[in-house]
């Protein structure tokens, strides 16, 4: 035990050491986020803007993949080694609430707030979990439908506004080599299916898009999917993994990182795109500017439009080391500095009044966004047992893509009243 | 009486307690107790697992997954490719070591061993990674090669059908050459005298592969049976990584889905999943273990 | 004339197996290195291609820094945690095989034997919130010390010492009591330099096999501080995703140090792990 004890310390010196004196600051921050080295950034910013109205504190922000950050999180505020904040989305930081039961209610701190006009009703709603308001909405999360713009041109079309356009589209990109490399190498579409909330997430997409409510579930606990209105948009989803052959045979393994691969790779012509994808995408090596966002397609004549996917805000853990601090942080990240630093580093921010000039035309797309926004219902802060249904959802969905039927319709039924009796029995 | 016996014992050979001891505290604190809080886990309702007062629910976990007939078959599915892995790779493994033990081969032996030993100590995430593009049906080199070649096409992981072979390839890349390794060692170590007695007997080749040389082999097949039975029966990272359990569930093994399960917040189930498999890797690899036991008395 | 054809044709036969198959075993690192090179767009448009059309090293810049932290942290953790753990748990599984080799029957050492062997049969992936506890308990969160006490059990290391400490020849050790040296002079002063060739052959493997190692230095970590190349390359996969030729670069530097050390030293790792795999 000496031994390691000594070789442990004398590691640990030697990094402190190598690590500089920032390292050592007096007092330190710590916030756990997924937003990957974006995130870092833009932490490590609002952070040295903060330190100069609280000098001798510094923020330290780590970020963990998804699903290890839920893992850390719920083990840390158990074992009251929580850090001093967290961030992620809404309705990620409910799951946190309902493990742990010690997330802070912020509403006494955002009433100190003075500056907070840019922030909805809808807004607050979307913060608020059990009559508590469990984060402090910073960024509103935008998700448009994207295209590669020289494919577009290549092949004579214009943004598809419909399905029918869409449909089209997807068979020109597939069929007439858009990308003009002599191969039949690209698809209509780049999409995921791997995890439940891969597959869900994308049908969610063109769901809420395209005028509906609710995916799965609406908060009276009613399965949806088997409306007219709502079969429609499912199988037209369906087919599009199957009998359409719009996307890449792969997809149904694909997650984030293949599908991200796939639309950067120049292999699918139309896809998601976040708004804190713009700032990556636009880069030489990624698609150089080469895509344009808009509306998700209309069906059925509804008026259609971008999604917005919640609020990434941040949280505070009951058992924070240091709370008074964190709270004062939290606050900032609502203030001028933070938001204009939160916008062109990740791409999102909830004030209205940030400078949008500097930004390029794509990102302007999202910071301006003069279009129809429809929002996520979030059935996950209504019913507890969502996860387990949206799973087994998923396995349904995936085993009709893998083997799918000639006629969609009886699939739907019977999926339907399958997730009727599962939500029946979950509800007890 | 026994009991002051085994004091006395003990006392007697307190040195070898003072050397065991490091070794025992590392592997009771950080083998035995988080297995321990693990199970522990899985006597309590979901809901409450980590809270500071978890509410214990006897069996009943247990009683939930034995009736999910997703986990039976997932179970019967981690049984299945654990067979299936196990004796592809075992048999390539053994293929690959007659080869490279080949008086016939006389250069570039080593080049072989590195070939195909440098995959065990590459981190498996990364090589699985690069699989996982291999394999891509449309723009995987595989299909690639086999296209240019005028051959059918391989479903690869996109396929129902193909998915269990693609990743039983990766891992076999993966995890080979340590069982080749194994073999390689074994063959080094047997009677060559034996063979010279069955030449001189007109044995031909095969009989005395099968007669001869096989029989020595039987300590490293059994080592290799154990070591790789536990490695599949907890078949995890290539999953992550290159199928998250699809497509429909072909490749959905028991250490993936429980592990889907912390994702739902249900740490009831899956601790109790964990310590369902647990007692069949304990179960399969006992019965192994014994047998390797037998070995060594002989 | 006839004998020597055949046997000629078969030996080239042999070769026809043995380098075609050596080949696919090593095709996925020469794609890792051409993925270094080329953009997503090259590689998904042309998958077979062998040479990179360009050799563009923008790659090493985007993996310059990681989460926050410089690349070199993560490689001088790699190199300080798995030589921290390497040399204890060598020196604790040495002294622990000794013991129960020796006195196999000693009260407790059978269960001790089990209660290992059982630790490497639990599926480890569903440890991630057993492990922060007890770590948290043990006040070691977040240190090098935990990481690098976690690491240093392993099974390979065990069954090594195992293997040789049962092939050592009685009267070596008798030899050394009718000279009345004590158990500790016996270990330190005989077994042990005896045994030098087998714990350079196991600090080599362990060091191998620790270096790749990645989930329980994500779960005691507190931050990036303490990560390791493989664990940089984990945390690289996430839902904002990330270039895949940086990925490729990070795995290459991830795995280049562990290729070197073992093109090295690989007769004496292969042997050593086999040795210590077959028993009797």
């Amino acid at each position: 035990m000496r031994l390691a004890q000594f070789l442990g310390a004398a590691a640990v010196a030697a990094a402190a050491a190598l690590a500089g004196p920032g390292a050592v600051k007096a007092q330190q921050l710590v916030i756990w986020h997924d937003l990957g080295d974006n995130g870092v950034a833009w932490f490590e910013r609002a952070g040295a803007e903060f330190a100069k109205t609280k000098p001798g504190v510094s923020v330290r922000s780590i970020s963990y993949p998804t699903d290890q950050w839920f893992g850390r999180v719920i083990s840390a505020i158990n074992t009251n080694t929580a850090p001093d904040l967290i961030f992620n989305n809404y309705e990620r930081v409910i799951r946190i609430q309902t493990q742990t039961k010690k997330v802070m209610d912020l509403r006494a701190t955002l009433n100190q707030v003075a500056d907070k006009g840019f922030l909805s009703e809808d807004d607050l709603r979307v913060a608020t979990f059990d009559n508590a308001m469990i984060i402090l909405p910073v960024q509103r999360v935008q998700m448009a439908f994207g295209m590669r713009q020289s494919w577009l041109t290549k092949t004579g079309e214009t943004f598809p506004q419909s399905w029918d356009d869409v449909k089209r589209i997807a068979a020109k990109f597939r069929d007439n080599d858009p990308d003009g490399n002599g191969r039949a190498d690209t698809f209509g579409l780049a999409l995921q299916a791997a995890k439940p909330r891969d597959l869900v997430h994308m049908l969610d997409l063109f769901t809420f898009g395209s005028g509906l409510r609710h995916t799965l579930i609406d908060p009276q606990g009613q399965i949806t999917i088997d409306r007219p209105e709502h079969a429609q948009v499912l199988e037209e989803f369906l087919k599009t993994y199957s009998q359409y052959k719009f996307v890449a045979p792969d997809t149904i393994n694909h997650s984030f990182n293949e599908m991200y691969q796939v639309i950067l790779g120049g292999r699918g012509g139309m896809f998601r795109v976040g708004d804190w994808n713009v700032r990556g995408w636009d880069g030489a090596n990624a698609l150089n500017g080469d895509f344009v966002s808009g509306p998700w397609p209309a069906f059925g004549g509804r008026p259609n439009s971008v999604v917005i996917g919640g609020m990434r805000g941040v949280a505070v853990p009951d058992n924070s080391p240091n709370k008074a601090l964190a709270l004062e942080f939290a606050k900032f990240l609502l203030g001028k500095e933070a938001q204009q630093a939160s916008l062109e580093l990740v791409g999102a921010a909830v004030r209205k009044d940030l400078n949008v000039d500097a930004l390029s035309p794509r990102q302007q797309f999202f910071a301006r966004a003069n279009h129809r926004l429809a929002a996520y219902d979030f059935p996950e802060s209504v019913h507890t047992f969502y996860p387990e249904l949206e799973a087994a959802f998923h396995r349904k969905l995936l085993a009709g893509i893998a083997n799918p039927p000639a006629d969609w319709k009886p699939f739907i039924a019977e999926t339907a009243r399958e997730m009727r009796e599962l939500a029946a029995k979950l509800k007890n | 009486m026994a009991l002051a016996a085994t004091i006395d014992l003990a006392w007697r050979n307190r040195v070898f307690y003072l050397f065991a001891a490091p070794f025992a505290a590392l592997t009771a604190v950080f083998g035995l107790w988080p297995i321990a809080l693990s199970i522990q886990v899985s006597f309590t309702a979901s809901g409450t697992a980590l809270s500071a007062a978890p509410s214990y629910v006897g069996l009943a976990n247990y009683a939930t997954v034995l009736a999910d007939p997703l986990f039976l078959a997932s179970m019967a599915r981690t049984l299945l490719y654990t067979a299936l892995a196990v004796v592809a790779n075992l048999a390539f493994a053994l293929a690959m070591a007659m080869l490279i033990d080949s008086p016939r081969l006389k250069t570039g032996t080593m080049f072989f061993r590195l070939a195909l030993f440098l995959p065990v100590v590459t981190p498996d995430v990364a090589g699985y990674v690069v699989w996982r593009w291999l394999f891509d049906r449309s723009f995987g080199s595989i299909n690639a090669a086999l296209g240019s070649l005028g051959l059918p096409e391989f479903g690869g992981i996109a396929s129902v059908d193909t998915v269990t072979t693609a990743i039983l390839i990766a891992e076999l890349w993966h995890h080979a050459g340590f069982y080749m390794t194994i073999f390689l060692a074994n063959l080094a170590m047997r009677d060559r005298a034996l063979e010279e007695a069955a030449a001189i007997d007109g044995a031909s080749a095969w009989q005395t592969w099968r007669h001869v040389i096989l029989p020595q082999l039987r300590p490293a097949i059994v080592v290799n049976l154990v070591y790789a039975t536990i490695q599949f029966l907890k078949t995890f990272t290539v999953v992550v990584v290159m199928t998250k359990g699809g497509p429909a569930d072909r490749t959905n093994f028991v250490s993936y889905y429980a592990y889907q399960l912390f994702d739902q917040a249900r740490y009831g189930e899956a601790t109790a999943m964990a310590t369902i498999l647990f007692a069949c890797v304990i179960a399969l690899s006992l019965g192994a273990f014994k047998l390797v036991d037998r070995e060594a008395a002989r | 004339m006839n004998h020597r054809l055949r046997a000629g044709a078969t030996t080239a036969a042999l070769y026809a197996i043995a380098i075609p198959i050596s080949l696919a075993f090593l095709y996925p690192y020469w794609w890792m290195c051409l993925g270094m090179f080329r953009n997503a767009r090259q590689v998904l448009g042309d998958p077979l291609r062998l040479w990179p059309e360009q050799f563009d090293l923008s790659a090493f810049a985007e993996i310059a820094r990681v989460g926050g932290v410089d690349l070199w942290v993560y490689a001088f953790n790699s190199f300080a945690i798995t030589t921290a753990s390497t040399a204890l748990g060598i020196a604790i599984t040495a002294m622990g095989a000794y013991a129960l080799c020796r006195q196999p029957d000693l009260p407790g050492f059978r269960w001790l034997r089990f209660g290992f062997l059982l630790t490497i049969m639990y599926p480890y992936m569903l440890l991630v919130i057993p492990v922060y506890i007890v770590v948290f308990k043990l006040g070691l969160l977040g240190s090098y010390a935990g990481i690098v006490l976690f690491l240093a059990l392993g099974p390979i290391q065990f069954f090594l010492f195992d293997r040789f400490f049962r092939t050592l020849p009685r009267e070596v050790i008798e030899a050394g009591i009718c000279d009345g040296a004590s158990e500790a002079q016996i270990l330190f002063r005989i077994i042990l330099p005896m045994a030098k060739p087998v714990l350079a052959t196991v600090a080599l493997i362990t060091f191998l096999i620790n270096w790749s190692q990645w989930f329980p230095i994500l779960v005691i970590s507190r931050s990036p501080d303490t990560f390791t190349l493989p664990v940089a390359l984990l945390s690289m996969n996430g839902e904002l995703g990330a270039s895949f030729r940086a990925i490729m670069a990070l795995a290459f530097v991830t795995t280049l140090p562990v290729a070197i050390a073992f093109v090295l030293a690989q007769r004496r790792v292969m042997e050593g792990m086999a040795a210590g795999a077959v028993k009797g």
